[in-house]
């Protein structure tokens, strides 16, 4: 199984721990943050395979920089739908790859970094399906020349 | 000179568009909203919101909190018209009873 696929299974078991009782909060930061890596890691993996020398890939992905990543990101969330119903099916479902992953990005720091926040499980389990909507929207798009571009421009190259 | 994002430089007018949101989706029990920045930097708008149990049932919750985002979003168009990046947090109604959380109210 791909680590990414790893990832978010993880994340499911992490958020569904301690059932029917009270969820600890390690668990569920600890959901929050792998269902953001999931995504994180399938698409920089996935940036990976267009890097020509197998050797490299793993290399190559970790070049990517989670706020290059983020301003890209919200660059595509904020952009409009083009008017063709077929290219706007596909950009619907790269819009909503890009407005999880800023999504996921933020409640992953706050999991991370900011121990005042305390974590329900309703919020981990939205966090968890929002991270498997993208991915699942993803692999339906991942070879359009649409999310091809937004592979690349993930790197934060000029544009 | 900095840049300042319309939500932040005309505060009273976003009050007055976020007041006329109600009423809400079926599901909404409490909705609250803070304006920050986000962990890079950016501005933002936070929403917290409390779902009623049944409307945060784990098998129709990303129902629920799709339909409320996207009432919200078409609604207010926190990024392209205020300029705010929205980020919505939900959760239910006897999880918060428990946790009384501030800021969800």
């Amino acid at each position: 199984m791909a680590y990414h696929d790893d990832l978010i299974e993880h994340a499911i078991f992490l958020s569904q721990l301690n059932l029917p009782g009270d969820p600890k909060q390690v668990d569920l930061r600890r959901a929050v943050s792998a269902a953001y890596y999931a995504l994180f890691h399938l698409l920089t993996t996935e940036a990976a395979q267009n890097w020509k020398h197998q050797t490299q890939r793993n290399r190559f992905a970790r070049m990517f920089d989670h706020g290059r990543m983020k301003t890209c990101s919200s660059k595509v969330s904020s952009r409009p739908l083009p008017a063709d119903p077929a290219e706007a099916l596909i950009a619907t479902d790269l819009k909503l790859v890009a407005d999880s992953f800023v999504t996921l990005q933020q409640a992953r720091h706050t999991a991370d970094y900011d121990n005042s926040k305390v974590w329900s499980r309703t919020q981990v389990y939205e966090t968890t399906a929002q991270a498997q909507d993208a991915m699942t929207a993803w692999m339906a798009i991942r070879e359009k020349e649409l999310a091809q571009d937004y592979l690349f421009d993930l790197m934060g190259t000029r544009q | 000179m900095p840049y300042l994002p319309r939500g932040v430089a005309q505060p009273t007018e976003l009050i007055k568009h976020l007041n006329a949101l109600a009423p809400f989706p079926q599901g909404v029990v409490n909705l609250r909203y803070t304006v920050d920045n986000d962990w890079s930097g950016d501005p933002a708008i936070f929403f917290w919101i409390t779902l009623s149990d049944e409307a945060a049932h784990p098998t129709i919750l990303p129902q629920t909190t799709r339909r409320i985002t996207n009432f919200i979003t078409n609604k207010l168009d926190p990024a392209g018209k205020w300029d705010l990046i929205p980020y919505f947090n939900f959760r239910s109604q006897s999880e918060q009873a428990k946790l009384k959380d501030e800021v969800f109210g």
